[in-house]
C-alpha cells in the first residue's frame, strides 16, 4: 500500500506545486468567517455579521467604554441633555472615505435614513422625533418622550455620507427615491477605519484600511480583512489546520473548538450582553400559577447545564446567571452568585401550585436551528420528572416558531432562546421580553402582564440617572427572580477559535471589552503577525 | 422542416410549458413552507410595523393568484424580484451564482464521461478479469455513497493530512481576475493569466471529482453493463470471424450502440447536479447558486426561490434537449422516425 501511496503522493505534490500560487500567509491580512450573509448598508445592520462590518467600516457618535459601563464620544467631541433634548458636539477632523468632511448634516441624514427605511435596529430610534443641525459641527436631538438610553442607543446609529448617498440614489418612488439602498449593498460610504474593497453577500466581504481614518491605528493591525461567509465546520477546521484562516465564527459546535484548541489555537471571548432564557408561557395552565414557575426552576439542573455548553475546563460558551440579568449590566447581581438547583425548594413550590404533578404534560419547545437546545430540552424532561412531571419535546423550525408565538395558545409551554441586548443596555434586552405590551414577539413567549415589572421597566428607560437607572433594574431582577416568568439557564459568551498569530485584546482581557456583541471585532484595535 | 430542426422545435415548445408548469408549481409551494418571508428576512429584532409594512410592499396579504399576475408581470419585463436573502435583485444573484455553479457542473461532468465511459469500455473489454473485477468495485463505491460524503472524505485525506489541494473557494485570495463571464477557468484564460488558470484548476479538482465520483460509477456500470450486452450479438461475432482487431470491435462496433442508454443516463446526471451540488459547494465554499438555492429555501426568500428553481429548470431542459439531439444525431433510427411523422 505504502509503495503504490508514494508516488501518487509525489505525483500530486508536484503538480500542486506547479499550479501552486505564491501566497501561502498573505501579510497583514486577516482572516475570519461568519455566517451568511453580510450586509454592508449599515442602516440594515442587525445581526452578528453586520454588526461586524458595521463597526469597521462605519463610526457612530459614542461608542461603549471598554472595561466597563457607559459610553465615550467618539465621532462626537461632548455631549449634553437629558430627558428629551441630547446636543452633540461633534469632531472637526473627520473625513469620510470620500475625503467629504463629516458634519451634523450627516448625523441628520443618517437617522432620517434609518427611520425612512424602517429596517435593520431602526426601532430604536422611533422615539426621536428630530434631529436639527444646530451648525456645521452641533447636532441636537429631540424625543417624544424622555428615554434614558438613547445615548447608548447610538451606537448603532452609523453615520454615512451624505453627499456620497445623495449622488447615487436609486430608483424608488418620492424626492429620496430608494435612498441610496442599491449603491449602499454594494459600496459604503462612512468614516471607519476600514474601506471595502469588494463584497459578495454570500462568499466574502474584502476590506483594507482607510489611509485617511481620524485616529490613530497600529502598524500591526491588519492591512487587510477577509469576512468570508458560510464556512462548513469541517473546513473551518481543516483552514485553520493548514495556517488559511485566523478567527473562526463562534457558530462551530463546542466539539470542534475544543479540538481547535487541542491543536494549538487561542480562544477569544465575547460577554455581558445576553443570556439564555428558557421562557414559560405564562398565560396557559400550569405555568400561569407563579408557583409551579417556581418549582421548575428550581428543579432546573444549572450546573449539568454549563458542563454541556464547556468547550475546555477553563472556557465555556456561558457562565453562571445570577439573575434575569446578565453580569455586567446594571441591576445584574455580582458574579458568583450563580443560580443552582434546589430540589427542596421545588418541591416546596410544587406543593403550593394550584395544579397537581400528575396532572400536567409539558410541551418542551427547541429550536430546530440551534441544536444545543435538544440537549436542554432532554435535561428539563429529565429534571422534571424528578418532580413527577411529564413533558414532551418538539422541535420547532425557527420560522415556524416565530409564527406559533403570536398568539398564547399557540405558544407553547416552554421555548428556549439566546437574547441579547443590541446597545448593550439592559432597556433592549428586558423591555421586549417582559413588559406586557411587548408580549407575543420571538423574544416575549412569556406573555408576561405583570404591573410591577412594566412599572420597574418603564422607570428603567426614565431614569434619571444612572444610580436611579441601577435601582430600578436592580428590583426588577428581584421581581423576575420572585414570580419566575422564565428559567435563567446561563450567561452567554461567545467563544472564538482563532490562530495564535491574532491578537484582539477587546476579545481577551476583560478591561478592554466592549460589552456589545460584534465590537471585539474591531479590526483596527487587533494585531495581525506575520 | 429538417428532422433534427423539427425535433428541436418540438422539444423547445414542450420546454416552455414545462417552465411555466413549473413557475407555478413553485410559486404555490413556496408559500406553503411555514413562516413569514417578512419576519425572517428583517430579523427577530424587527417590530411588528416593520413586518407589516414589508408584507405589504411584497404584495403577501393580497390573493396567491394576485401575486402570481404581479410575478409574471415583473417576469416578462426580466425582472425577478429582490432577494430578501443578499437584499439584491435575484437576477443579480443568479448572475454571479450561475456560473460558478455551471463551471462546477461542467468540470464534473466531463470527467463523468471522460473518465466513466474508458472505464467502462475497458471493463467490458476484460470482462471477467482482474481490471473489470477493480473497475466494478471502484465504480460500486462512487455509486453507494452520496457526494457529500465523498467530498468530506476528499477534503480529510487531500486536504487536510496530505495538505495537496486547496480546501475552499475558485482561486487563490492573491489573484484578482476580472469577471468576464464568470468561469474563471475562461476569465484566466481571457486575462492571460495562466499561473490564475493553473490555481483555478487546481482549486477545482477535489469540488468536482466529489460531485463527478457517483456519476462516473454509473457510467463505468452502465457502459460496460450495454457493451457486455452488445458483445453478445451476432454482428460483433461476425466482426470478430472477419479478424477485427479487438480494439476497433470494442470502440467502433460495440461501444456505439451501447452510448446511447449511457448518454441519456449521464445528461440526467448532469442536470441533476445542479441541484445536487450544495453540499459540495458547502463544504468547499464554492460560491455557487446550489448553495444560495438552500439558503434562500431556508429563509424563505420567494422571489429567489422561484428564480433559482426556474433557472435550474431551465438549464435541467437545456440539457436535455442536447442530449436528445446528440442521441438523434448518434441514433439514425430517431432521425428518421421524425422525418416520417
Amino acid at each position: 500500500m505504502k509503495s503504490i501511496l508514494k508516488p501518487i503522493t509525489a505525483m500530486a505534490l508536484a503538480s500542486s506545486v506547479l499550479a501552486a500560487p505564491a501566497v501561502a500567509n498573505a501579510g497583514g491580512t486577516l482572516r475570519l468567517d461568519e455566517v451568511a450573509v453580510g450586509e454592508i448598508d449599515p442602516s440594515k445592520a442587525s445581526d452578528y455579521a453586520d454588526s461586524i462590518l458595521m463597526f469597521n467600516l462605519y463610526d457612530t457618535l459614542v461608542l461603549p467604554r471598554q472595561g466597563g459601563p457607559g459610553h465615550e464620544p467618539h465621532l462626537a467631541e461632548s455631549w449634553e441633555g437629558s430627558g428629551t433634548e441630547y446636543t452633540f458636539k461633534l469632531r472637526s477632523d473627520v473625513n469620510f472615505v470620500s475625503g467629504n468632511p463629516m458634519t451634523a448634516e450627516d448625523v441628520v441624514f443618517s437617522l432620517e435614513r434609518m427611520k425612512a427605511m424602517g429596517k435593520g435596529l431602526s426601532y430604536l430610534f422611533a422615539n426621536v422625533e428630530s434631529a436639527e443641525a444646530v451648525d456645521s459641527h452641533t447636532v441636537k436631538f429631540t424625543l417624544a418622550t424622555p428615554y434614558a438610553p438613547f445615548v447608548a442607543s447610538l451606537v448603532r446609529l452609523p453615520i454615512v455620507d451624505k453627499q456620497a448617498v445623495m449622488s447615487n440614489l436609486g430608483e424608488g418612488e418620492g424626492g429620496m427615491k430608494d435612498w441610496g439602498e442599491a449603491w449602499l449593498s454594494s459600496n459604503t460610504a462612512g468614516t471607519g477605519a476600514y474601506k471595502v474593497v469588494s463584497h459578495n453577500p454570500q462568499e466574502e466581504t474584502v476590506m483594507e484600511k482607510n489611509g485617511g481614518y481620524f485616529l490613530d491605528v497600529a502598524e500591526a493591525a491588519p492591512d487587510q480583512v477577509r469576512l468570508r461567509y458560510g464556512l462548513e465546520a469541517a473546513t473551518v477546521r481543516t483552514l485553520i489546520s493548514q495556517g488559511e484562516h485566523d478567527i473562526a465564527s463562534q457558530w462551530l459546535p463546542p466539539e470542534v473548538i475544543k479540538a481547535l484548541a487541542n491543536d494549538g489555537a487561542q480562544l477569544l471571548t465575547e460577554s455581558g450582553t445576553g443570556a439564555f432564557y428558557v421562557k414559560m408561557n405564562t398565560t396557559k395552565a400550569p405555568l400561569d400559577d407563579a408557583e409551579c414557575r417556581l418549582a421548575l426552576a428550581n428543579a432546573f439542573d444549572y450546573d449539568a447545564a454549563i458542563k454541556m455548553i464547556a468547550v475546555t475546563d477553563e472556557v465555556s460558551q456561558g457562565s453562571a446567571a445570577t439573575g434575569a440579568i446578565p453580569v455586567g449590566m446594571f441591576g445584574a447581581n455580582p458574579a458568583g452568585n450563580g443560580l443552582s438547583r434546589d430540589m427542596e425548594a421545588a418541591k416546596a413550590h410544587l406543593a403550593n401550585c394550584k395544579y397537581k404533578p400528575e396532572d400536567i404534560n409539558l410541551e418542551l419547545s427547541w429550536i430546530a436551528e440551534v441544536p444545543v437546545e435538544e440537549r436542554f430540552a432532554l435535561l428539563m424532561q429529565a429534571n422534571f420528572a424528578e418532580l413527577g412531571i411529564k413533558s414532551e419535546i418538539k422541535k420547532l423550525p425557527w420560522a415556524l416558531f416565530a409564527e406559533q408565538v403570536s398568539k398564547p395558545e399557540n405558544t407553547p409551554h416552554i421555548s428556549q432562546l439566546f437574547v441579547n441586548a443590541v446597545t448593550g443596555d439592559p432597556d433592549t434586552l428586558l423591555y421586549g421580553m417582559y413588559h406586557s405590551t411587548a408580549a407575543g414577539t420571538w423574544q416575549s413567549p412569556e406573555y408576561l402582564s405583570d404591573a410591577k415589572v412594566d412599572e420597574l421597566l418603564d422607570a428603567g428607560r426614565t431614569g434619571a440617572d444612572d444610580a436611579a437607572r441601577e435601582a430600578a433594574y436592580s428590583q426588577l431582577n428581584d421581581r423576575l427572580m420572585e414570580i419566575a416568568p422564565s428559567i435563567y439557564g446561563y450567561d452567554r459568551q461567545s467563544v472564538f477559535a482563532a490562530s495564535t498569530r491574532v491578537k484582539a485584546p477587546a476579545l481577551s482581557d476583560p478591561e478592554k471589552a466592549f460589552g456589545l456583541d460584534g465590537m471585539g471585532f474591531t479590526f483596527r484595535l487587533m494585531e495581525v503577525a506575520d | 422542416m429538417m428532422p433534427i430542426a423539427r425535433l428541436l422545435s418540438k422539444r423547445l415548445g414542450t420546454s416552455l410549458l414545462v417552465l411555466f408548469g413549473v413557475s407555478m408549481l413553485i410559486f404555490a409551494i413556496a408559500r406553503i413552507i411555514p413562516g413569514d418571508p417578512a419576519r425572517i428576512a428583517l430579523g427577530p429584532n424587527a417590530t411588528t410595523e416593520q413586518v407589516a409594512a414589508l408584507r405589504a410592499a411584497l404584495h403577501l396579504d393580497d390573493p396567491v393568484w394576485i401575486q402570481y399576475g404581479y410575478f409574471l408581470g415583473d417576469l416578462l419585463r426580466g425582472d425577478l424580484g429582490v432577494s430578501l436573502y443578499t437584499n439584491r435583485p435575484v437576477t443579480t444573484d443568479i448572475a454571479q451564482f450561475l456560473p460558478a455553479t455551471l463551471e462546477l457542473v461542467l468540470v464534473a461532468g466531463f470527467m463523468m464521461v471522460a473518465i466513466g465511459l474508458p472505464l467502462g469500455i475497458l471493463s467490458a473489454r476484460y470482462r471477467g478479469g482482474i481490471a473489470d473485477n477493480i473497475v466494478r468495485i471502484v465504480s460500486l463505491l462512487g455509486v453507494s455513497a452520496p457526494s457529500f460524503v465523498w467530498a468530506v472524505i476528499l477534503m480529510l485525506i487531500f486536504a487536510f493530512y496530505l495538505p495537496l489541494f486547496p480546501v475552499a473557494g475558485r482561486i487563490s485570495d492573491s489573484y484578482s481576475i476580472e469577471a468576464v463571464t464568470g468561469f474563471l477557468l475562461v476569465d484566466t484564460l481571457i486575462a492571460g493569466n495562466f499561473r490564475a488558470f493553473g490555481n483555478a484548476a487546481w482549486h477545482i479538482v477535489l469540488p468536482a471529482f466529489a460531485l463527478a465520483l457517483s456519476g462516473i460509477g454509473q457510467a463505468t456500470r452502465l457502459t460496460r453493463a450495454n457493451m457486455v450486452e452488445t458483445y453478445d450479438r451476432p454482428y460483433i461475432e461476425m466482426a470478430r470471424s472477419y479478424g477485427f482487431p479487438a480494439r476497433r470491435i470494442a470502440n467502433r462496433y460495440a461501444f456505439k450502440p451501447s452510448l446511447i442508454p449511457s448518454l441519456t443516463i449521464i445528461g440526467l446526471d448532469f442536470a441533476a447536479m445542479l441541484g445536487n451540488a450544495f453540499l459540495v459547494e458547502a463544504i468547499f465554499a464554492w460560491p455557487g447558486l446550489s448553495r444560495y438555492g438552500v439558503a434562500v429555501i431556508l429563509r424563505k426568500d420567494l422571489n429567489a426561490i422561484v428564480g433559482t428553481v426556474l433557472i435550474i429548470s431551465a438549464t435541467f431542459l437545456i440539457v436535455n434537449i442536447i442530449v436528445d439531439l446528440l442521441i438523434a444525431f448518434i441514433n439514425p433510427r430517431i432521425r428518421l422516425s421524425q422525418r416520417s411523422s
